[in-house]
């Protein structure tokens, strides 16, 4: 048997382990059904395993540790799409896959599929250490100092059914990268991490507490900044552990990790965290390297060679043709090794469904995975996916592929690339639906040589305050709001999530749909018109602040 | 979800819940039974909800749904309702209109 | 009252049980109920005469009892018997096991056995516990004394 590029390879001890997991929720079902567990108390189970309800049905939500999956996998979620929902799925900017029509009587059955690929929807919902993101180009990256997904992959064991981390005050996530470009938005994590290579050939982390969106949108602080890898999980308990005993349960809207942070200062909570290191017995919940290269053996590398003229091919491929120049422009990213780039397909076609891929794409997905990325695909936090290790010579091929299956939207980082949240056509906290509007600004903005030519923009889009779709660091934020029980859009100009993470601010009064797409248009007229040659759209903004698009937003409203 | 109701004029109120077993979305009749379109949904008085809304929680195991409430419609046939929300819930997500559900059967 | 043992440790019931703020008065008492919202720290005086710590749930959803539990063992090193009781779930069993605690009173209505069953679930554990262990496999994978 092969062992996975890209992600840990189970043993016979980690399915088991994951059977055993199934047959607990299996008999928490059937307890659920036949009265024995109230709604009251199954919920808080059934969320810890991913399934909620939704509006129209239960919806479950399936993890992607680090966001990588094999090819395997991905047909697997072909699979499920077609067998036990509508023959499509979701993917989420926290780098899950949602089903949105799925039975409770099924999902049983599902797991114990899912399972076969070793997959699982352990701790994806829930007050727990949810599902651990990380960078999508990881290990493939040239700007990467360590590949994050082996302490991604310790973190995922480390958090599952963690004994005393099952029933905290409110969900936990946990991000980490390996790249000096922070492409996981650590700052808006409860934990953010960021990993480099230390003096001892062993890996230093920096940590980031209390951040996160949502209705009190925060910047993470740093409360560590060399945490060495023998103390990493010691040190994570002890943070969680003063979270757990500290937060407040009254009120879940204040039970964030970030509202404990902000309450004490970062200074006093480092404290409280070395109080309990203080405590420990260091010994007992060091992370040796033993062990840290045990999991490391089980992620396989891909073998990378490449012609010499690689790069000279690709180049001349893009000038034969500029549609393919347009895309490799905007979607790829380069790669640490000679001859190769990282490829990112868009799931954002013109008026297309944000982040949904139906079994089609999925099962074509995962055909091209084998033939051009050693199986290999990540889920990005912005609901595309990459194949990390293209060879450039056959870069051309990969993209006819894809435009024959609708696949080759050429707008990674541009104005389509929407992310949008399920809002109120799924999600019954919703005040708005995300999806509609996010689909007339997709298609109005739908032209690819008008997305190059307006450059990096990027739309973000949330149903309601919970901020899933994370408004507050769109450099262009939308939030739906209820006016007597109609949809209306607020805007918010400058949120960005790279490195320099900020929150956007309000440009001015929430307005109905189509004012909104048509406030939005003429904001973006208003950038081309006064940007100076070469400035981004955040350029233009930081450099004459919000007046002028607001004065086009509102123009003739 | 219990959201406070307030009902308008010429307006009424219908029981809503989701099937537990499938999560289907469903409506509750004037025989009690809870059934997958609106249009067979008993339009009650906003004086008689409270009653006929505690009844149906209680019996809401044994009936096989979960999250009983009250949703406010406009009292025409088959009802609508009110909010956005709960047309959405009522005709199926607006984004797959090969999925709208029958409001009558 | 029904006490349901999650190790090997036999659970004893005891005459008087009293609180955090009664444990000075009463310096013959042997066991205490601690507040949900207590710091267990506040025991360090009056370790050597306790032989039980109850800790209550509000609601099972309120995880401050796992803390609690494991403070008590791993910073206090308490050797006395720790026991749970309020609106707790047999689907926690091996938690509270695994955090250090030995008995629960088991709520109205439960059935032993969903919590044996609970108990034995899981063949191994992908993170320390107060309990004694040995690796399996290779990487944090440990089997824990049952
Ligand atoms: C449709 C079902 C969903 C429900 C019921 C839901 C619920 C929530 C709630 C209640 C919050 C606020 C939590 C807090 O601030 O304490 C939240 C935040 C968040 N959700 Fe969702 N969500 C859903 C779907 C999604 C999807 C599809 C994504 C990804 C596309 C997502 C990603 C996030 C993220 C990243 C945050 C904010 C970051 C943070 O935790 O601070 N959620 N969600
Ligand atoms: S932001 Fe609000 S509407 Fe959107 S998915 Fe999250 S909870 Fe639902």
């Amino acid at each position: 048997m092969s062992v996975p590029v890209g992600h840990y390879q189970y043993d016979q001890i980690d399915r088991d382990f994951l059977e055993a997991r199934i047959a607990e929720f299996s008999e928490q079902v059937a307890r659920r059904i036949d009265g024995s567990l109230s709604e009251d108390e199954f919920k808080p189970l059934r969320l810890m395993n991913g399934l909620y309800l939704q509006l129209h049905a239960y919806m479950l939500r399936i993890a992607i540790p680090y966001g990588t999956i094999d090819s395997k996998q991905m047909r697997m979620f072909a699979h499920i799409a077609r067998h036990y929902d509508r023959d499509y799925g979701h993917f989420t900017t926290r780098q899950n896959i949602q089903f949105n029509w799925i039975k409770l009587e099924e999902t049983p059955d599902i797991l114990r599929d899912l399972a076969t690929v070793d997959m699982h929807a352990i701790q994806t919902s829930g007050n727990c250490i949810r599902n651990v993101t990380s960078d999508e180009f990881a290990g493939a990256a040239a700007d990467e100092l360590v590949d994050p997904r082996v302490h991604a992959e310790i973190l995922r064991q480390w958090s599952t059914l963690h004994p005393e981390f099952t029933f905290l005050p409110r969900k936990f996530k946990i991000a980490i990268s390996g790249s000096p470009h922070d492409r996981v938005a650590a700052r808006f994590h409860d934990i953010g991490i960021l990993a480099r290579p230390g003096d001892d050939g062993r890996t230093v982390f920096r940590i980031f507490v209390g951040g996160g969106l949502g209705r009190t949108p925060i910047i993470g602080q740093e409360i560590f900044d060399s945490v060495p890898e023998e103390r990493l999980l010691a040190t994570l308990e002890a943070i969680v552990r003063v979270y757990n005993a500290h937060g407040r349960r009254d009120n879940i809207y204040k039970a964030r990790i970030k509202i404990l942070v902000q309450a004490l200062g970062i200074d006093a909570y480092r404290e409280a965290v070395e109080a309990e290191l203080a405590q420990m017995d260091l010994e007992h919940y060091r992370l040796t390297p033993e062990m840290v290269d045990a999991i490391q053996a089980r992620f396989a590398v891909p073998e990378l060679s490449a012609p010499e003229n690689a790069a000279q091919e690709l180049a001349n491929r893009q000038r034969e043709n500029p549609e393919f120049d347009l895309w490799v422009r905007s979607n790829t990213h380069p790669h640490r090794e000679a001859g190769h780039i990282i490829a990112v397909v868009s799931l954002k076609p013109a008026g297309g469904i944000p982040g949904d891929a139906t079994s089609a794409q999925m099962d074509r997905l995962a055909d091209l995975a084998d033939e051009y990325s050693f199986g290999e695909l990540r889920i990005t936090h912005l609901q595309n996916i990459v194949l990390g290790h293209v060879r450039q010579d056959r870069l051309y091929d990969l993209w006819s592929s894809l435009k024959e299956v609708d696949l080759a939207s050429a707008n990674i980082g541009l104005i389509g690339d929407i992310v949008a949240c399920p809002g109120l056509d799924y999600c019954a906290l919703a005040n708005a639906r995300s999806i509609p509007i996010a689909q007339k600004l997709g298609a109005r903005f739908g032209d690819a040589s008008l997305q190059a030519e307006i450059g990096a923009l990027r739309i973000n889009i949330s149903g309601c305050i919970n901020a899933c779709g994370h408004h507050h660091a769109g450099h262009i934020g939308l939030l739906g709001v209820d006016k007597r029980g109609e949809e209306f859009f607020q805007i918010t100009l400058g949120g960005r999530a790279e490195n320099g993470a900020s929150i956007g601010t309000i440009l001015g009064p929430a307005l109905p749909e189509d004012d909104t797409v048509d406030a939005i248009a003429r904001l973006v007229d208003r950038y081309l018109g006064i940007r100076k040659d070469g400035e981004t759209f955040l350029d233009t903004l930081d450099r004459l602040g919000d007046a002028p698009f607001k004065e086009a937003a509102y123009e003739t409203v | 979800m219990k959201r406070p109701v307030r009902v308008g004029a010429g307006e009424k109120l219908v029981l809503t819940a989701n099937r537990l077993l499938d999560g289907t979305i469903v409506w509750r009749d004037r025989l009690g039974r809870w059934r997958p379109v609106i249009g067979a949904a008993e339009k009650l008085d906003a004086e008689r909800v409270g009653d006929v809304l505690e009844l149906a929680q209680i019996r809401a195991q044994e009936d096989g749904v979960v999250g009983v409430y009250e949703v406010a419609v406009r009292d025409v046939d088959p009802p609508e309702p009110v909010t956005v929300r709960e047309r959405i819930r009522a005709h199926g997500p607006t984004v797959h209109p090969e999925f709208a559900v029958e409001t009558v059967q | 009252m029904r006490l349901f043992e999650l190790g090997e440790r036999t659970a004893k019931v005891h005459e008087s049980l009293v609180t955090l703020p009664e444990l000075a008065e009463n310096t013959d008492v042997r066991a205490v109920l601690l507040d949900i919202a207590d710091d267990p720290a506040a025991l360090k005086p009056y370790l050597n005469r306790l032989e039980l710590v109850v800790l209550r749930f509000p609601i099972f959803r309120d995880g401050r009892v796992f803390t609690q539990a494991r403070e008590l063992r791993e910073y206090l090193r308490f050797s006395g018997e720790i026991r749970a009781e309020g609106h707790v779930l047999p689907d926690q069993a091996a938690f509270l096991k695994r955090c250090g605690v030995d008995s629960v009173v088991l709520p109205e209505g439960s059935d032993p056995e969903l919590w044996k069953r609970q108990l034995d679930r899981f063949p191994v554990a992908y993170q320390r516990s107060v309990l004694p262990s040995r690796p399996v496999g290779a990487g944090l994978r440990i089997e824990e004394e049952t």
